[in-house]
């Protein structure tokens, strides 16, 4: 940027150098002028709470009695590992994780393989499907309380109907079904988030590299295997941390359907610190629980990184 | 991790590759999985809106039948009955407030890292991936406080400002790859003319720039809609709820109504698809170009 006062003609040197001193000084302080503001805002609502989060899981800390918080050094941490509760819900929130990553990547790669082809009318098909992922998750948790009700839900009336189940259960009560039925339903919201980021790793792989294997006497699968699935690596990693990631993370994809319930048969790890914190108005062991989540997110984050760090300079 | 290139609106196809190639449509089998997947997304959808026309007797089960019988509008009557339009306007509101702040802010951001780098490409990304990914509900609690100090609780403005500063990382990091595919010359051009730098911003570096801008604000706005949290947390009166949470407390309170609560299901949905419609290509942008590293 320098280059433009050399090459005014009618200035003295004097001139010169006390505006190019006047620009690097404005220059300086232009960065600060420009990401100041949005640095503020994320500093204040984004970095204290998080050392603040932290720093409160060492506390005994409750709502009831604002202002008396005492040092309890790990406590809470240490209450919580020998609570055979918490390593009950930790387990199903693994679980929850894992059960998402293989069905939201494995439905992913359908839709996004079955976009990736000459459909008719494929801009249509593409936008109808990405629905679900923008209408809010209160919405899902409508529809599929509805779908699913045991007197007006249709789903129950069909199986009852036609007889392929005389007696179905009430799927959102049933401990048994409960979980399972969320992770679909979940699903149903996240996949098509999944199947974009995906289908855009697969628009990123030449044509010609289908037609040498089509050429190569290559069937629909084997070019899926042995062309596509190589060939969006990254997307592939991207989608296992967004997917992992928002699992952990889900908290509305269970509290607006069953807060955790019937029986903590739904509980993970967001909705019992949730439940810790507002409900039994426990922030200390609550703040213990969100740390131990985000040790947990910082952890997928680092493998993801290093996964990806150690393939760079590939492409893609 | 060549971001900037696949995040540029045009995508310029390669000489190499012809332009227009045999026009041959897939498999008969690949078109009955699209129509399978598309029957998975839509039926719950179809369901909930032919569902919202049914009288309480077919709901019920007692006159079992696929489609409703006539155009009844009765349940879309009961939702006056409710606070549901308050809490409607109420998330427009915090919407159109987050999304314009956010944007603004982003802006500046991202034009400041696009211009004065300090920050690499990779540390940049892992400061947007690490903001994404704390746990709403670890922040929950000092949130909560932080916002009661400024005296923000049970107000809307509390709101807006946690949402954008939520909706800050993504939106800036998004900015700065689109001012990063804007050519440094254009705006030196307008220096010599004597444009100053931030006037250059507007008029000369964010109009190309603009795709960007509306993808970001499409992120911001489904982040708002779908917030659940917070807005469940920090506001207590019923009149300042948002509509992820008045509907949630109606769902609650009219659990067997099922015919009023489809009917709000169905309102909620409207304004969606519309912005959706509107901007559903840069919907697309988000998830393929934005978050792809």
């Amino acid at each position: 940027m320098a280059t433009i006062t050399t090459e005014r003609p009618r200035t003295t040197p004097e001139q010169a150098a006390h505006a190019r001193k006047q620009r690097v000084r404005r220059q300086r302080l232009a960065p600060i002028l420009y990401i100041g503001p949005a640095f503020l805002a994320i500093a204040l609502i984004i970095g204290y709470p998080v050392f603040n989060a932290i720093g409160t899981s060492f506390l005994n800390a409750s709502l009831l009695a604002p202002g008396q918080d005492t040092f309890a050094g790990l406590d809470n941490f240490t209450a919580l590992f020998g609570d055979p509760t918490f390593w009950l819900v930790m387990g199903r929130t693994l679980t929850w994780a894992g059960a998402a990553l293989i069905v939201q990547v494995g439905l992913g790669l359908v839709i996004a393989n079955t976009l990736n082809k000459r459909l008719f009318a494929r801009g249509a098909v593409r936008t109808t499907l990405i629905v679900p992922w923008v209408v809010p998750t209160v919405l899902v948790a409508l529809i599929w309380r509805f779908l699913l009700d045991p007197v007006s839900g249709p789903i129950n009336g069909l199986l009852r109907d036609t007889g392929l189940w005389e007696n179905p259960p009430v799927w959102l009560a049933d401990t048994r079904f409960v979980l399972p039925v969320l992770v679909l339903i979940s699903a149903w919201k996240w996949t098509p988030f999944t199947a974009v980021i995906l289908l855009a790793g697969m628009q990123q792989i030449p044509p010609e590299q289908h037609e040498a294997a089509m050429m190569d006497g290559a069937n629909a699968w084997q070019r899926f295997r042995n062309v596509t699935v190589p060939g969006i690596r990254t997307s592939l990693a991207l989608v296992t941390l967004t997917t992992i990631s928002g699992a952990i993370n889900n908290f509305n994809g269970i509290w607006l359907f069953t807060r955790g319930g019937p029986v903590g048969a739904t509980e993970i790890l967001t909705t019992m610190a949730y439940r810790t914190a507002f409900i039994e108005f426990d922030f200390g062991r609550a703040a213990a629980i969100s740390v131990i989540i985000f040790v947990m997110m910082m952890a997928v984050a680092v493998v993801y990184f290093y996964v990806v760090e150690g393939r760079k300079g590939d492409k893609r | 991790m060549s971001i900037v290139d696949e995040t540029l609106p045009a995508r310029r196809k390669s000489p190499t590759r012809p332009r227009r190639r045999e026009r041959r449509y897939a498999s008969p089998g690949a078109h009955a999985v699209a129509v399978l997947l598309l029957l998975g997304t839509l039926l719950p959808f179809a369901w909930m809106v032919l569902s919202s026309f049914k009288t309480p007797q077919e709901l019920n089960g007692v006159d079992k039948s696929l489609f409703p019988s006539g155009l009844y509008l009765g349940n879309y009557e009961k939702i006056a009955d409710t606070n549901f339009f308050t809490y409607f306007a109420n998330s427009v509101i915090v919407a159109a407030a987050t999304t314009t702040i956010a944007l603004l802010l982003a802006i500046l951001a991202g034009y400041g890292f696009a211009r004065f780098t300090f920050i690499g490409n990779r540390g940049m990304l892992l400061i947007v991936v690490a903001a994404q990914m704390f746990p709403a509900v670890m922040l929950a609690i000092p949130l909560f406080i932080t916002v009661k100090t400024l005296g923000l609780l049970d107000s809307l403005v509390g709101l807006i400002l946690v949402y954008v500063s939520f909706a800050l990382p993504f939106c800036i990091w998004l900015m700065r790859n689109y001012f990063m595919a804007v050519p440094v010359e254009t705006e030196e051009a307008a220096f010599i003319d004597g444009c100053s730098r931030f006037r250059a911003l507007w008029q000369v570096v964010l109009p190309p720039a603009l795709p960007g801008v509306m993808a970001a604000a499409v992120f911001t706005i489904i982040q708002v809609w779908e917030e659940f949290l917070y807005a469940n947390t920090f506001i207590d009166t019923d009149a300042k709820r948002t509509l992820s949470v008045g509907l949630n407390s109606l769902i609650g309170e009219f659990t067997t109504d099922w015919g009023r609560l489809l009917a709000a299901g169905v309102l909620v949905m409207i304004p969606v698809l519309a912005i959706f419609g509107y901007l559903q290509r840069y919907v697309t942008q988000i998830a393929g170009g934005g978050v792809k590293g």
